[in-house]
């Protein structure tokens, strides 16, 4: 078996029990928060303005590595897209695809935990009373569409230089997205809170976040290199059946 | 012999000039596009009443006409080449792809400040527009053309010669430029609120990023895409 293949089998091992292990702290180890005042951030406009964050808490443990997730893959997109420019060699076409691939659910994954707790946060309960526009959800909305234009750009350049170009070239330009997306709640009105280490900043749960914070990070890594090593195999097969 | 940058510039975009004052096929275009635009919108904004929400709600939604308005010129203007195959003519010439860049992201800058100018003057009597007294809004207004068309020229370049381009262009530069969108409708509504240049700072700055960024990643990036 070559050594890329099990690298990255060894990386979803370690990634598997990096999940389970976050599952239990979260749920086992991680106290119910009770505590009002400070932890809650944001100021409500809707529905029940509410002091306590109790169990909703929780789902940071998920949304926090998926943010930064997110992140890892729009910087893994831009590396891609610079080296494959640079060498023209197909495995960086396939990193910038695998990023994306992630990316997407990664952010998918993000923008629905967020708005989970935004809907308990700042909204009314129902499901969608928390999406208020501002700048933080609107960013991160707008960079997950963008890593979907580049997947359904992909599916339909057949030409396969174009495509792996126009795949570098949309890599670099989605990358600098990011950075907009942290610096979002600076533009106007935000209900995001500045900042999770405020918040979680009780002994048990800090160690939570980051042991789900390594932990989560892991689980996609993994997944990217899967995703790398599957698209890498494709288009050598391709390459094999033109020749 | 090689000649200077500039004169490559100039030769380049006084092309894109006479072509257009020639033909006016992009201005008409884009033009009429534009202004079927606000007829539209003003039929569907015709029954809400002249308070302050309509007066927030129509520079927003002229920001959203412009956008469209410019997809369509890049998109013209890049199908256009393609179909007479002048791209590949343009990179075998003597000099570095940037300018030509530079020179099609100029000329579209050009075209699109005359159909703003024309959507505007349209959308005070269709849509009871309010222009605000800011100077600071021509500011917004360049800012955002140059950084909806830097990126949209670098994208139009590849997917004029893919499948289904036109949708393809769309799908491509809407979610680079929403950012754009945000900077420029934030801004805009501080302005038309009369808060002033301080509540629109952040926007601005926005704004100012982009237009330094996208300009300065076609540059880098146009001959890449090209290149053999």
């Amino acid at each position: 078996m070559p050594k890329s293949v099990m690298v990255t089998l060894a990386l979803a091992v370690a990634a598997l029990i990096g999940a389970e292990v976050t599952l239990w702290l979260a749920y086992h180890y991680a106290p119910v928060q009770i505590t009002a005042g400070s932890l809650f951030v944001s100021q409500p406009s809707m529905g029940v303005p509410t002091n306590n964050l109790y169990e909703s808490y929780r789902i940071f443990f998920i949304h926090l590595p998926a943010a930064y997730s997110t992140a890892l893959c729009c910087g893994l997109g831009l590396v891609g897209g610079v080296m494959f420019l640079l060498t023209r060699q197909d495995k960086w076409d396939a990193l910038t695809v695998s990023a994306a691939e992630i990316g997407l659910v990664a952010g998918a994954i993000t923008l629905l935990t967020g708005s989970f707790w935004a809907d308990y946060a700042w909204g009314t309960g129902k499901v969608g009373s928390g999406w208020n526009w501002e700048p933080r959800l609107t960013t991160m909305l707008i960079l997950w569409l963008a890593f979907a234009a580049m997947l359904a750009m992909r599916s339909s350049i057949p030409a396969l230089a174009l495509r792996q170009k126009l795949t570098a070239v949309y890599g670099i330009l989605v990358a600098p997205l990011y950075p907009l997306v942290q610096k979002a709640i600076e533009i106007g009105q935000t209900s995001h809170p500045r900042s999770f280490s405020d918040m979680l900043s009780a002994p048990e749960i800090a160690t939570t976040k980051h042991m789900a914070s390594i932990c989560i990070l892991l689980v996609f890594v993994a997944a990217v290199a899967l995703r790398f090593t599957w698209n890498r195999a494709q288009t050598q097969l391709a390459a094999e059946r033109a020749a | 012999m090689k000649p200077s940058a500039l004169r490559a510039f100039a030769t380049l975009l006084r092309r894109e000039v006479l072509v257009e004052v020639r033909t006016r096929s992009l201005l008409a275009s884009m033009g009429l596009f534009a202004l079927l635009e606000v007829v539209v919108v003003g039929l569907g904004l015709r029954a809400l009443p002249a308070d302050e929400t309509l007066t927030r709600a129509v520079p927003a939604v002229l920001w959203v006409c412009i956008l469209f308005a410019a997809v369509v010129g890049i998109n013209r203007s890049a199908l256009s080449d393609r179909d007479k195959n002048l791209h590949a003519a343009f990179l075998i010439l003597p000099f570095d792809p940037a300018i030509v860049y530079v020179t099609r992201l100029c000329a579209s800058f050009f075209f699109l400040c005359i159909v703003e100018a024309v959507m505007i003057a349209a959308a005070v009597p269709l849509l009871r527009l309010e222009i605000p007294r800011e100077p600071w809004l021509l500011a917004v207004l360049a800012l955002t053309n140059l950084s909806v068309l830097s990126a949209g020229v670098l994208l139009a370049s590849a997917t004029a010669q893919a499948k289904a381009s036109e949708a393809l262009l769309v799908i491509l530069l809407l979610p680079v430029v929403t950012v754009v969108f945000l900077g420029a409708t934030g801004a805009t509504d501080a302005f038309a609120s009369g808060l002033g240049f301080e509540a629109a700072r952040a926007h601005v700055l926005l704004l100012c990023v982009c237009g330094a960024m996208f300009p300065g990643l076609g540059i880098l990036l146009y001959g890449k895409l090209h290149e053999g």
